[in-house]
């Protein structure tokens, strides 16, 4: 990425982040100014306008835009004296923080243009100013003392929290401190529910956390609440197990307390206020979306049942209720897409999350290796399953330390071969088709593919009278327990590696490759389908057996003449337009007896991932079709050319086929 | 302003950096993670950061890592509220890059 490329896209990052940062802050100062009205503010409705001049401020400091930073900082300050109760919210401050947000709208909006007008903040700022030099009402003896607060609750309590206790007492309510024990693996649940219950009916005021008497596992949290209840109602609401409740300060009557047979404790009318947040995203837990996913699955499964009664009806000569079904399914088919892109968009994530882990990694390990790397980053914007993500993670992270670890050179080396010391992995990711390739090149000294070799006879691989081409070499590397590495380091050579790495991506459907340049690096390229879960596949049958085919991986189908049929090296072939392409006969693949070989014309499928292309020869075309994959688990995990199974809607259970494999073993020679 | 703090120490090229969104998830990383040193902001979502300061010295198996605080606080008060509680260092936003990395090499060395 260039200097100037990566400037354009923070500036519009920046944008994109302040023009939502002032979306809610221009909402919550219109509430705010309701509130204005009334002389009562609420603290949340504060706190999260206080929060958002801060985060701009931030935002705005960090990429160099200092008038913005400037105004947030001016904004901030008076919304601080604010919240700590310094300064009184009246219409005068409400207008104030009004024509500060506008001006900072106008700034952010100018951010975004090549040369914009340099803004006069004089005005506003001295609005905030004079706001902020109104004497602070404070002065009375704090009453708190008489609380008989813990003293560790006290020295842990924030300049602001301690004004919200004091507002607390001003108005007459109660002070309780709850104290409740809760297990460390899940005490936020448990302690958001708590909050969230007490503040229907008052104010949270701090939240101390404590280790649990001698419980390794427990945490404990002692909880400074401010409410107009009595103890026992106030006990009986939050009722639980491990949590006591006690009134602090209840020996004296602090201010006038409310008469005990207040029946309706006042609700906060706020409260829909402080419903709102900040931020316009949600996280979803993956396996709420895979569980969407699964249903959108069997939907799709309903409606090919669905289309297939409506063409038997249409067979049986029931036209009229046949065509209304019919189109049913159509508009039920649309929709159902739509639904389908939807979820699936929603699992999207940029690889450039990935990148990110593998900086950290790149970093750790030259370290450690005393090797001088730098890593450039190629298309972090491209997009990708969230699960093929994860699950992508560990192979490319052995691919990557395996760069630094065989492929990139000591600077001593380097600078003996006359290569710039530093060495240099790239990682890039691109979208191809349905497919998205992430590569890492390495600049170091390729594969040694003699040492390939003799590793592959002392293993007994490879004969010792024999020999073979690079490409076959280069497949040893992918046997498990293969290693060329001379001294073991901690991570990688153990030989561990490239098989588990060549597994888990087969396991996504997809491909590893390698390219090698001697002297001059390695280059490892994988091949990923964009998203796993529902896919369009083609169903074929050969020998009486039918099997799904993805349709991402389907260059075209033909129709071949016997003697069309040529043989090379004992494997047939065919010419399609300039290249020989190999054929495969999934029949003698899978070892079925009673494929029709004595036909005079067959189908070739012509399946291609990367750059190989395979013909497949098979019985019959059945059709196309959406198909959820299924895990067919452990048991069959052995099967070679198989991804998975799945249900095709008439109680039939199919074979996927995994093609990458396919092509591999059909590739490698028959054995 | 976070990212700001990674890259400053990341910079450093000798540590590991686990990040936490809230007060709440320190609490929840702090048994998991072999933690050297805990830099904390005092304005969090949930608890406040000297809550979570009072939290780890109070705890005997955390008591000894160095705590630094990094913070824009208004109040000074604050900050002097976190050194009495018994954190080491205190930064005020924008810090200075260099002075951090010199805090923690003084600290972790």
């Amino acid at each position: 990425m260039s200097v100037d490329e990566s400037m354009g896209k923070a500036v519009k990052d920046f944008l994109a982040e302040a023009e939502e940062i002032l979306d809610q802050l221009s909402l919550d100062l219109v509430a705010l100014s309701d509130c204005a009205d009334g002389g009562e503010c609420n603290p949340d409705l504060v706190n999260s306008v206080f929060r958002a001049a801060h985060s701009l401020k931030g935002l705005a400091g960090m990429f160099g835009f200092s008038e913005i930073a400037e105004l947030g900082h001016h904004l901030e300050n008076l919304l601080d004296a604010l919240r700590l109760g310094r300064v009184e919210l009246d219409q005068g401050v409400v207008s104030a923080l009004f024509a500060a947000t506008e001006l900072l709208g106008t700034l952010v909006r100018n951010a975004g243009l090549p040369e914009g007008e340099p803004a006069d903040l004089s005005g506003v700022m001295c609005s905030i100013n004079s706001c902020l030099s109104r004497e602070p009402n404070k002065g009375q003896g704090s009453p708190l003392t008489r609380l008989n607060l813990p003293e560790r609750v006290l020295s842990s309590m924030t300049e602001y929290e301690e004004h919200r206790l004091l507002e607390n007492v001003k108005k007459g309510r109660r002070i309780y401190s709850i104290h409740v024990s809760l297990l460390l693996s899940s005490f936020d649940s448990e302690l958001m529910e708590l909050t969230e219950q007490l503040k229907q009916v008052g104010e949270v005021i701090s939240t101390l956390p404590s280790a649990s008497g001698g419980l390794e596992a427990g945490i404990d949290f002692e909880i400074l609440f401010g409410s107009e209840l009595g103890t026992a109602e106030l006990s009986a609401l939050v009722e639980r197990e491990q949590l006591s409740v006690a009134r602090l300060g209840a020996e004296e009557t602090l201010v006038a307390p409310l008469p005990e047979d207040d029946h309706h404790p006042q609700l906060p009318t706020e409260g829909s206020v402080t419903a709102k947040s900040m931020s316009r995203t949600v996280r979803v837990d993956i396996g709420k979306l895979d569980m969407l996913m699964n249903i959108v699955g069997e939907l799709v499964l309903s409606h090919s049942m669905i289309s297939e009664v409506a063409a038997r009806m249409r067979r049986d000569g029931y036209l009229v209720p046949a065509q209304e079904l019919g189109k049913a399914a159509k508009g039920l088919e649309k929709k159902l897409s739509e639904l389908q892109k939807g979820v699936m968009e929603i699992r999207m994530i940029p690889v450039g999350q990935l990148f990110e882990k593998m900086s950290r990694i790149v970093r750790k390990i030259s370290r450690e290796q005393g090797k001088k790397v730098e890593l450039r980053l190629f298309g972090a914007d491209t997009e990708l399953d969230k699960l093929i993500i994860e699950d992508i993670s560990d192979p490319v992270m052995h691919i990557v330390r395996n760069a630094i670890d065989h492929g990139i050179e000591t600077p001593e080396r380097r600078v003996a071969l006359g290569k710039d010391e530093k060495g240099t992995i790239t990682l890039s990711s691109f979208q191809k088709g349905n497919h998205v390739v992430i590569q890492v090149d390495d600049d170091g000294g390729g594969i040694d593919v003699e040492r390939v070799k003799q590793k592959a006879r002392e293993l007994g691989v490879l004969g010792f009278g024999e020999d073979v081409g690079e490409r076959e070499a280069l497949e040893f590397i992918f046997l498990p327990g293969f290693s060329t590495s001379l001294e073991v380091s901690e991570i990688s050579g153990r030989g561990v590696g490239m098989d588990v790495v060549r597994t888990n991506i087969a396991a996504l459907s997809g491909m590893v490759d390698l390219e090698n340049r001697p002297g001059e690096g390695t280059r490892v390229t994988i091949t990923l389908p964009i998203t796993l879960a529902i896919i369009k596949a083609l169903i074929i049958s050969t020998a009486g057996r039918t099997y799904a085919l993805p349709i991402t991986s389907v260059l075209e189908s033909i129709l071949v003449e016997k003697g069309e049929i040529r043989t090379i090296e004992r494997k047939e072939v065919i010419q399609l337009r300039e290249a020989t392409l190999p054929l495969l006969r999934l029949s003698e693949f899978f070892r079925l007896s009673g494929a029709g070989e004595s036909a005079e014309s067959f189908y070739v499928v012509v399946v291609g991932i990367a750059e190989k292309r395979l013909g497949l020869v098979v019985d019959e075309l059945i059709g196309q079709q959406d198909i959820v994959i299924k895990s067919i688990g452990e048991t069959f995990a052995g099967f070679k050319g198989i991804s998975g199974a799945a249900d095709l809607g008439d109680q039939r259970t199919i074979l996927v086929l995994d093609v990458g494999s396919v092509i591999g073993e059909a590739t490698r020679g028959s054995s | 302003m976070r990212s700001m703090l990674v890259s400053t120490i990341d910079a450093l090229e000798r540590f590991t950096i686990v990040e936490a969104a809230s007060g709440f998830e320190a609490l929840r990383l702090l048994p998991r993670e072999q933690v050297d040193l805990i830099i904390t902001d005092i304005n969090m979502p949930d608890i406040n950061g000297l809550e979570l300061i009072s939290y780890v010295r109070n705890n005997p198996n955390y008591q000894q890592i160095p705590l630094f605080i990094v913070s824009t606080e208004s109040g000074d008060k604050d900050l002097e509220k976190g050194l009495a509680l018994g954190a080491n260092e205190y930064l005020v936003k924008p810090f200075d890059p260099q002075k951090l990395q010199e805090l923690i090499c003084k600290y972790l060395d």
